[in-house]
């Protein structure tokens, strides 16, 4: 699988296919945030046409040092929702229905949090196989390591290491990616 | 002052175990291992809920061709995405302690010297970086005129034409093996009708190791794993 780095390198020299790439690997994260921001599938479909146009004409604005692709492509996607949702309150001149708009059934839901759960989960999904197992069965089946090693058949240790690095690696990621996002401090990442 | 064992505070971070008296008291006092904790906390908390993420629907080609017209971009040929997409699910369900014992005959690995693919490919977008080849010969009970080529592309995924495949009620599907320890392999996808497929190698596939390429009859039995009927095969080459 070719790197962010790689990626980011054809596609600043300009590379048509990188963004093809880019929009394979990514349009799906870019779109769900969309439609999580406006509450509809028209807005957001627009909305990820224009993040991906934005990506290709802003290119030479990416860095990998500072953030992963998806990362970048999300905040792009962010502030492209928020102007249209700005916009169409001008036009509306009914800010509630904004607000509204903004949180559409849960309070809670704020495009960080959306961001941490889209690049939390392309980043299990770059883990080593084993690594990326035992997580998955840690948090989605909610089995403890003991478990997690009777039925991978990987021994307790393997399974201790691969959770621990695992853990290690999507905080990496969730930390970088944050601090790009601006919805968190980028605060030196310990290591495990 | 003695900091708690990263792999204990994992577990506690997974509410897998319950704090000790003393761990509860370590932490009240120590600001980096509260740290540590609340950011491991954070994050499983991020994790259990990204279940439904992992298998997105790609986004329609349609919005793809508006966003190639207007960044002014020359048309690429289309990549057949959704069903690449479609198929991580099943094999992500796969357990992996699961995988299949090939049968005997479908387990002697026939030697296919890999070639320079040429002639189809060479109208193919020129930008595609490849990084190992294979040419598919038929196996000995398959019609000789079969065969295909394989393409490793350096964005990770695999392209592979076939042609004369055997008629299936079922479907045909590909295959990475170790050609070392045949019960080992990897599933990357089904073929679908047309004759050419791109379709991702699962991050930290090993092609030096699973390098024999593997195209199989899958009957519809729900049964996800190798038929051992395999079709085609060849080695992947650099």
């Amino acid at each position: 699988m070719s790197s962010d780095d790689e990626l980011a390198e054809r596609l600043r020299a300009g590379d048509e296919t990188a963004l093809r790439a880019a929009y394979d690997r990514h349009g799906a994260a870019v779109l769900y945030l969309a439609q999580r921001l406006l509450g509809n599938r028209a807005d957001a479909e627009d909305v990820t046409q224009v993040t991906f146009v934005a990506a290709w004409t802003g290119r030479d604005g990416f860095d990998p040092q500072r953030g992963s692709m998806l990362g970048w492509l999300l905040g792009i996607a962010r502030r492209k929702a928020v102007d249209r949702l700005r916009s169409a309150a001008r036009e509306d001149r009914v800010t509630e229905t904004v607000r509204a708009q903004l949180a559409p059934s849960e309070e809670a839901e704020t495009p960080e949090k959306v961001v941490d759960r889209l690049v939390v989960a392309d980043e299990l999904s770059r883990l080593p196989e084993e690594q990326r197992r035992t997580l998955e069965l840690a948090f989605f089946d909610d089995l403890t390591h003991p478990q997690i090693a009777a039925v991978t058949g990987l021994p307790l240790g393997t399974v201790k290491s691969h959770i621990r690095r695992g853990m290690a690696n999507l905080r990496r990621r969730w930390e970088v990616d944050g601090a790009a996002f601006g919805s968190r401090s980028a605060g030196a990442t310990r290591a495990l | 002052m003695r900091h708690l064992d990263p792999d204990r505070l994992v577990l506690l971070a997974l509410s897998e175990e319950q704090q000790e008296w003393s761990e509860s008291d370590h932490l009240r006092q120590c600001a980096a291992c509260r740290h540590e904790m609340g950011a491991l906390r954070d994050v499983a908390d991020i994790g259990s809920q990204v279940q439904d993420l992992r298998d997105l629907p790609p986004p329609p080609e349609h919005l793809w061709r508006a966003i190639e017209a207007d960044a002014g971009l020359r048309p690429q040929p289309v990549t057949p995405v959704a069903p690449v997409i479609e198929l991580t699910a099943p094999r992500r369900a796969r357990p992996r302690w699961l995988v299949p014992v090939l049968s005997a005959a479908a387990a002697a690995v026939v030697a296919v010297a890999g070639t320079i693919a040429v002639g189809r490919f060479a109208d193919r977008a020129p930008a595609e970086r490849v990084t190992a080849r294979a040419t598919l010969a038929p196996l000995a009970a398959v019609p000789a005129t079969a065969g295909g080529d394989v393409r490793v592309l350096a964005d990770g995924k695999v392209r592979i034409d076939v042609r004369n495949l055997p008629l299936t009620t079922g479907f045909h599907e590909v295959w990475l093996i170790d050609p070392d320890d045949t019960t080992k392999m990897v599933a990357l996808g089904n073929l679908p009708a047309r004759d050419d497929a791109v379709l991702p190698v699962p991050p930290g596939t090993d092609l030096n190791l699973y390098r024999l390429v593997d195209v199989s009859d899958e009957p519809h039995d729900g049964d996800a794993t190798h038929s051992g009927r395999s079709l085609l095969r060849g080695t992947l080459t650099y």
